[in-house]
C-alpha cells in the first residue's frame, strides 16, 4: 500500500496535542528501551529519535487499545493483533495517566461517537437538531445509524 | 518513515462505517511523479474518517493506496479525459503534487468534494467542540429556567448525568475486558487546540466564531460542567434556604410575646 508520506511528514511537524520524551519499546524489540520524542497530532502518534527532525514512524490510532502497564508505563496495541504491543515508559504516574487519557480520545472513531452522543443529548434538551442549524445534518459521518453499539 | 500498515489495512477493511464510497478515475496515487495524462485508471475508493483508501475493485482486500486528508484543500479541476468530472486534493506540503481524481457525473463529483473537504480530524474536532458548547449552553439555560423552581432543576440535572451512556469505548471499538472504561469525552482534551485550526477549510470556518468557549475553556467537560451547574443550583438553594430561614426567624420573632 502506498501512502502520502510527504504529507504525513508535514503533519508530524504540526503543533502537537501532546508531546514528550518517553521510553519506547517496539513490538519485536524485546527489552530494548529507546528514548524517543513521542508526539500526538490528530489521530497519529509520531515517534522521533531525540536528535532528528524526521520521525522514525507513525501509528494510526484507529481501532487501538491503550493499556496500563507496570511502573508508570502504558502500551498501545491494535485490534488486528492485540499481542503486538508498543510499550511506553513515562516519567511519572501522572504523566502516564495524561498520555493514556489523551490517546484514548485521539481517534476519529471516538470523535464520531462523541459527536453522535452530543447531537442526541442536545436534541433531548432543546428538541432541535444542532447539525441542521450548521447545515450538515445529512452527512453520513454524523448519522446516528453509523453508531454501532 | 514507518507506518503501522497492517493495522491501517485492518481498519480499512473493518466494518466500521465508511463515510463515502465509489468509483473514481485516478492518475496515480501518492508518490507518483508523472503529470496526469491518458485515461487513467478506475478504482474503488473508500473514505473512512480522515483516510482515503483506494482498491483495485469493490471486493479488493488490500488497499492500493492511502491518502491521509490532513492539511489539504479540495478543488474542482480539469480532467485530461473529456466527460469526466475531476477534482484535486492539494496539500500545503513542500514538493507534493496535487492528486487528480475524477467522478462519473457532476452529482458524484460534488458529493466527493463535499465529503473530502470535511474529512479532517480538525474539522470533526471542531464540530464536536461546537456541540459540546451548545449542550452546555442548553443545559445552562435549562438550569436557569428552573432556577426559581430549583428542585425541578436539580432533579432534572441529576437524571441527565451522562455517566451511563457511553461506556466501554476505546478508540472506536468496545473493550469488554477493560477495567477502565472510557467515559465521556471530557477534561483530558489535549492542550494543543491550536493544531485543529491548522487544517481549517471551508465550512469549518463558520464554526470558529461560535466554537470558542464563551465561559471558560475548562468548563467543557462533563464532570466540570456538572459541578458548575451544581454550584449554581447550590447557590440558588442556599439563597432559598436563607430566605426560608429568615422567614422562619421573622415568623418566630413575630410570634414572640
Amino acid at each position: 500500500m502506498r501512502y502520502n508520506e510527504k504529507e504525513l511528514l508535514a503533519l508530524s511537524r504540526q503543533p502537537a496535542d501532546l508531546a514528550a520524551e518517553l521510553g519506547m519499546r517496539a513490538p519485536k524489540k524485546g527489552n530494548v528501551v529507546k528514548r524517543r520524542l513521542v508526539k500526538l497530532v490528530a489521530n497519529f502518534l509520531f515517534y522521533f529519535r531525540t536528535d532528528e527532525a524526521e520521525p522514525i514512524g507513525a501509528l494510526l490510532l484507529e481501532h487501538c487499545r491503550v493499556t496500563k502497564e507496570e511502573s508508570s508505563g502504558f502500551s498501545i496495541s491494535f485490534l488486528e493483533d492485540t499481542e503486538r504491543k508498543y510499550r511506553f515508559e513515562c516519567w511519572s504516574e501522572e504523566q502516564c495517566q495524561e498520555w493514556m487519557a489523551a490517546l484514548r480520545r485521539a481517534s476519529y472513531e471516538f470523535m464520531r461517537r462523541s459527536l453522535v452522543f452530543y447531537r442526541n443529548e442536545i436534541q433531548k434538551v432543546t428538541g432541535k437538531d444542532p447539525l441542521e442549524q450548521l447545515g450538515i445534518s445529512e452527512e453520513a459521518r454524523f448519522q446516528l445509524s453509523s453508531l454501532k453499539a | 518513515m514507518k507506518l503501522n500498515e497492517r493495522s491501517v489495512t485492518h481498519y480499512a477493511l473493518s466494518d466500521s462505517p465508511a463515510d463515502h464510497t465509489g468509483f473514481l478515475r485516478t492518475w496515480g496515487g501518492p508518490g507518483t511523479l508523472s503529470t496526469p495524462s491518458g485515461p487513467g485508471r478506475r478504482c474503488w475508493f473508500v473514505l473512512k474518517g480522515n483516510l482515503l483508501f483506494s482498491f483495485e475493485s469493490r471486493e479488493g482486500r488490500a488497499p492500493l493506496s492511502l491518502v491521509v486528508l490532513e492539511g489539504c484543500t479540495v478543488e474542482l479541476a480539469e480532467a485530461p479525459v473529456p466527460e469526466e468530472f475531476a477534482f484535486t486534493i492539494r496539500f500545503d506540503a513542500p514538493g507534493v503534487r496535487p492528486y487528480l481524481l475524477a467522478a462519473d457525473g457532476p452529482a458524484a463529483q460534488e458529493a466527493w468534494v463535499k465529503a473530502l473537504s470535511r474529512a479532517s480530524f480538525g474539522y470533526m474536532r471542531l464540530v464536536v467542540r461546537e456541540l459540546e458548547n451548545q449542550l452546555r449552553d442548553a443545559r445552562q439555560s435549562l438550569a436557569l429556567h428552573h432556577g426559581s423552581l430549583w428542585k425541578a432543576g436539580a432533579s432534572r440535572c441529576k437524571s441527565q448525568a451522562p455517566n451511563h451512556c457511553f461506556r466501554g469505548l476505546e478508540n472506536g471499538h468496545s473493550a469488554p475486558n477493560d477495567s477502565n472504561p472510557v467515559g465521556l469525552p471530557d477534561c483530558s482534551r489535549p492542550s494543543g487546540w491550536a493544531s485543529a485550526e491548522w487544517d481549517l477549510q471551508g465550512p469549518a470556518n463558520l464554526l470558529l466564531g461560535r466554537g470558542q468557549s464563551p465561559v471558560s475553556p475548562e468548563t467543557s467537560c462533563f464532570s466540570t460542567l456538572h459541578n458548575w451547574y451544581g454550584q449554581e443550583i447550590m447557590e440558588l438553594r442556599r439563597g432559598w434556604l436563607q430566605r426560608a430561614q429568615r422567614g422562619t426567624l421573622e415568623l418566630e420573632n413575630k410570634n414572640r410575646p
